[in-house]
């Protein structure tokens, strides 16, 4: 399937952390095609495995999480307005005047309401508007927006996705539908090659509100190894070069403690022999991504990590290079296509 | 009810020293359930036992208190907070220690801006004369609850300690109320929530509920001039949506506001960007049970005037009585 369509119709699913139930069967239908066999489980990650012809296969586990930072209703003023909080991590000046859907009984357009400059207090024009200061108008009569919103129903972000010079992607929810394409490109890569080891592709749940996909689904699989996928920041004028990435330049690849080393040297070694250019992507501890979750699953589990590298994090204008996501999965499903001879675990590495 | 919540909002139990108030409760259900006990870390783990799904009922049985950290020449007593204790709702307050000394709460008189009041500049003052009197009574190490024994007036409780013992009342009447089950319920009185939900993950751990609730209070945005927050006292139970720690699972979420359309109990829904509660803890345990929460609207949280509505605390145990005996 071509990326770039693959992308949108990801992104055009909704799937607000701690609400994926309401999205996990479309993200199970592109898993099915190229799986084995695909199934969600009971906190909503959905799995596509596909056997290995190893008559001892190792368990390779391979996540990106689908769901995404959105809102949560938690208050009604008069004057079809509605108060807010996060869902994830909302950045409260990247959501002003943004449009939106508020996901009640049946679903609601709505804004979230800009204070204008002229009435901006000087105070006001030197911060950042509170969390707690954000409203949705949604134009309804009181009595309406009562009967179809109750407190608790999720908020999503509406942005368009537009194919942009250069192969590269604008929309919302790339972080982490990226990742999650680059799940669908191994799996239909790995129904063409050999592959001696059981693969597990899953897209998780709730990675945006504390990792709790990556929690229960590497307790539940019990890999014998972990490769996360998730975005990291692409390179932008203003912003810390050591933490932001080039794009389309080469997959970075996870350094730190928090992945496994001399797995992390055969990934690289892979991605030397494929011709597949990678940078570094170096975390001096918690990485902010599954893995630090999945590091330390049962009796721990080494773990990798591949990225993408995304631009305007967290906002309704999120940028990413195809070839990030393509280079990305192909990395991932030739290291993951290793001969059976070859120990896990980095054992005579 | 308002009997067995002054015994129980009396008892003594900050977090890791939950023995008396464990003891009452053991006493107070121990003929009423098929099976009883008390693991590691000090959780009552009580069985209602079934054929079907088993289900875990989490409340708190720890309350938030001061440690004696230090005690000066002259007999007074430096501390620390065990959980969440506000310096500016210590001040002035008494404490109990565990051997019934009474203590008294104040701050340095030179504090000359009360903002800059902080744990380091408070004292308890038992009245003793020096070191020696105060250690024959308290020493470095010992804890002390806030005093404030429950009443009953204009159809709210309000006591010390409501946090959580409204849900160990709650639970106790639920397994005084409910004859035999389908489901397999498993009422646990957790330890150390105050400190950071200590104990009712290896609780759910050694039980390996289906799913599982935690019953504890939820504040309010109903006083005047607070923070806003939808939820009232007496409007009814609120069933967690989110908190600060988990979003409850969804199917656990649905079935509880079903149980209460279906039963006309009143509830609101609670969504907090602030705190967490055993549920959080319970979530993520051995690879996720799913949870979720019902909470009974508390004003003043952590204060030793905390007030809850009778109705609501009513209508929580209809709700949860209607929840587990869902097939």
């Amino acid at each position: 399937m071509d990326t770039a369509d693959l992308l949108k119709q990801l992104c055009a699913v909704n799937a607000m952390t701690g609400f994926e139930h309401r999205a996990c069967d479309s993200i199970k239908n592109f898993f099915e095609p190229y799986s084995d066999k695909s199934w969600i489980d009971c906190f909503f990650n959905v799995i596509g495995y596909r056997k290995g012809l190893s008559e001892n296969p190792k368990k390779i586990m391979i996540t990106a999480h689908y769901d995404q930072i959105g809102m949560i209703v938690t208050g009604f003023e008069s004057n079809g307005f509605l108060r807010v909080s996060n869902l994830g991590g909302i950045d409260t000046k990247a959501v002003l005047a943004s449009e939106v859907t508020v996901h009640g009984k049946e679903d609601l357009y709505g804004i979230i309401g800009a204070k204008p400059p002229h009435l901006l207090t000087e105070k006001e024009t030197q911060k950042n508007v509170k969390l707690k200061e954000l409203f949705i108008d949604t134009g309804l009569p009181d009595a309406t927006l009562k009967e179809k919103v109750s407190v608790g129903d999720p908020v999503s972000i509406i942005s368009p996705v537009v194919s942009m010079e250069n192969g590269c992607i604008m929309g919302r929810s790339l972080d982490n539908r990226a990742g999650v394409a680059a799940l669908i490109k191994i799996l239909e890569q790995m129904k063409m090659i050999k592959h001696e080891h059981d693969i597990y592709v899953v897209a998780t749940v709730q990675e945006e509100s504390g990792l709790l996909g990556a929690i229960t689904s590497s307790w539940d699989l019990t890999p014998d190894i972990a490769i996360v996928i998730d975005v990291c920041h692409g390179d932008m004028p203003e912003a810390d070069k050591s933490q932001c990435f080039p794009l389309g330049k080469g997959v970075p690849v996870g350094i730190g403690p928090a992945f496994h080393r001399p797995e992390t040297k055969v990934l690289l070694d892979v991605a030397k022999n494929e011709r597949i250019p990678t940078q570094l992507c170096i975390e001096p501890g918690n990485p902010g991504t599954e893995a630090w979750a999945i590091q330390i699953s049962r009796t721990g589990i080494p773990t990798l990590e591949v990225s993408i590298p995304l631009r305007y994090m967290h906002t309704g204008a999120e940028l990413i290079c195809i070839k990030d996501i393509e280079m990305a999965a192909a990395l991932v499903a030739h290291y993951s296509a290793r001969k059976a001879g070859e120990t896990l675990n980095g054992e005579n590495q | 009810m308002i009997n067995l919540i002054k015994e129980l909002t009396n008892a003594y139990g900050p977090s890791g020293q939950e023995e008396v108030i464990r003891s009452l409760i053991q006493k107070r259900i121990a003929s009423k359930v098929d099976e009883m006990y008390t693991d590691t870390l000090g959780n009552l783990i009580a069985v209602k036992k079934g054929p079907g799904k088993r289900i875990m009922l989490a409340a708190h049985m720890d309350e938030i208190g001061l440690i004696a950290t230090f005690v000066d020449e002259k007999g007074f007593i430096r501390f620390s907070n065990s959980g969440g204790v506000s310096p500016f709702i210590a001040a002035g307050q008494r404490v109990i220690f565990r051997n019934g000394t009474i203590g008294m709460v104040c701050y340095e008189e030179n504090l000359e801006d009360m903002k800059d009041l902080k744990m380091n500049r408070m004292y308890i003052d038992i009245g003793t004369k020096n070191r020696e009197e105060t250690e024959r009574l308290v020493n470095p190490g010992d804890m002390s609850v806030f005093v404030g024994e429950a009443l009953e007036q204009n159809n709210r409780y309000i006591s010390k300690a409501l946090d959580d013992r409204i849900g160990c009342a709650i639970l106790i009447a639920l397994i005084e109320r409910m004859g035999s089950t389908e489901n397999e319920i498993v009422f646990v009185f957790t330890v150390q929530e105050e400190v950071g939900l200590r104990g009712a993950g290896p609780a759910a751990y050694g039980i390996k509920p289906d799913l599982a609730i935690a019953v504890d209070v939820t504040n309010t945005g109903d006083t005047p001039d607070c923070k806003p927050l939808a939820i009232d006292l007496g409007k009814g139970p609120a069933i967690m949506v989110k908190d600060n720690r988990t979003i409850s699972h969804p199917l656990v979420k649905d079935a509880l506001v079903e149980c209460a359309q279906q039963e006309n109990i009143p509830y609101q829904m609670e969504v907090l960007n602030v705190g967490g509660n055993d549920a959080g803890a319970i979530h993520i345990t051995a690879g996720g049970i799913p949870s979720g929460g019902v909470s009974i609207p508390c004003r003043y949280l952590h204060r030793p005037c905390e007030m809850v509505d009778k109705n609501d605390v009513e209508n929580t145990i209809r709700l949860l009585e209607a929840f587990i005996k869902r097939p």
